[in-house]
């Protein structure tokens, strides 16, 4: 069963093309964690934004050129970040949590209550 | 796994990093670094592992770097994410930055299955070009937002030069 699709990301409204951050995602009975890989990116240029069922990642490299040094080799000049997830309906995505440190990002969407593992108690009579 | 994922993943991997991609190319060169898990790298068993693009032994990740430079010295960065200031080696070899690391997999793991495991794990090595000699042993490393920056003072502080080019 899948919760966790990727989007294609059509053109968007904004032309900068971006960089695609590489992820691994867990899945267990509770809920998706999501790990991605950003560096360079400090917190507050990262937005995380839920839309309906869309989770979408969006950074800003936070590596200006230092002042008054010049640039003798960039391999960083595509200076963001973008991905964007279609979460299933058994995901709760109002209960999205997430932490950014040293570079990796890592979301927590838990699985509607309706959707998680039940235990029903068996009462002997 | 629905077809649509794995179209999708495709799209993802290696092919596509970037929607300018060939923005990207040109600039990519020496960035793609193969990173080697070994015993201490703590992946998951491969039963949980649903990932259909994940090949074991395969691990690769793109360390974007810079050199800037002024006068005095060279800072030189790269992208390694996740990782702890003290799992990396940093020298100065022959003219070259070199830059080793390990990235082990912290991830909670006991319960669930991987759908998608994209990011590289393991120890991989980074090499640097130096454009100018610089002085190693006064060399300063600092770990920061998923970024190495190591700054290197110049053997020989450049001095501004005056060349004058004759027209004919």
């Amino acid at each position: 069963m899948n919760t966790l699709t990727q989007v294609k990301t059509t053109p968007p409204a904004r032309p900068e093309p971006a960089l695609l951050p590489p992820v691994d995602v867990l899945e267990d009975s509770t809920g998706i964690t999501l790990y991605a890989d950003l560096p360079g990116v400090p917190k507050d240029k990262l937005h995380l934004r839920v839309e309906g069922d869309q989770l979408a990642i969006e950074a800003d490299l936070g590596l200006p050129v230092p002042e008054g040094l010049t640039a003798a080799h960039a391999e960083v000049s595509l200076a963001r970040y973008r991905r964007t997830f279609t979460l299933s309906k058994e995901l709760n995505a109002d209960k999205v949590s997430a932490e950014l440190s040293q570079g990796v990002l890592r979301v927590r969407i838990p699985k509607a209550d309706h959707a998680q593992p039940r235990k029903i108690n068996v009462q002997v009579a | 796994m629905k077809f649509d994922d794995l179209r999708q993943g495709i799209e993802s991997l290696w092919g596509t990093m970037s929607e300018g991609w060939d923005r990207l190319r040109h600039t990519a060169a020496g960035a793609l670094t193969r990173f080697r898990p070994g015993d201490k790298t703590d992946l998951p068993q491969r039963e949980q592992i649903d990932d259909l693009l994940y090949m074991p032994g395969q691990h690769w990740a793109m360390l974007g770097g810079d050199v800037y430079e002024d006068e005095g010295r060279l800072v030189v960065r790269i992208e390694a994410p996740g990782l702890e200031k003290d799992d990396f080696d940093v020298q100065v070899q022959d003219g070259q930055l070199v830059i080793r690391g390990e990235k082990r997999f912290e991830h909670e793991s006991a319960e669930g299955r991987w759908r998608v495991l994209q990011c590289a794990y393991g120890s991989f090595e980074r090499r640097v070009a130096l454009p100018v000699a610089v002085r190693g042993d006064e060399a300063q490393a600092s770990y920061r937002n998923g970024v190495l920056k190591v700054t290197l003072p110049k053997a020989e502080p450049a001095k501004p030069r005056k060349v004058d080019v004759q027209v004919s």
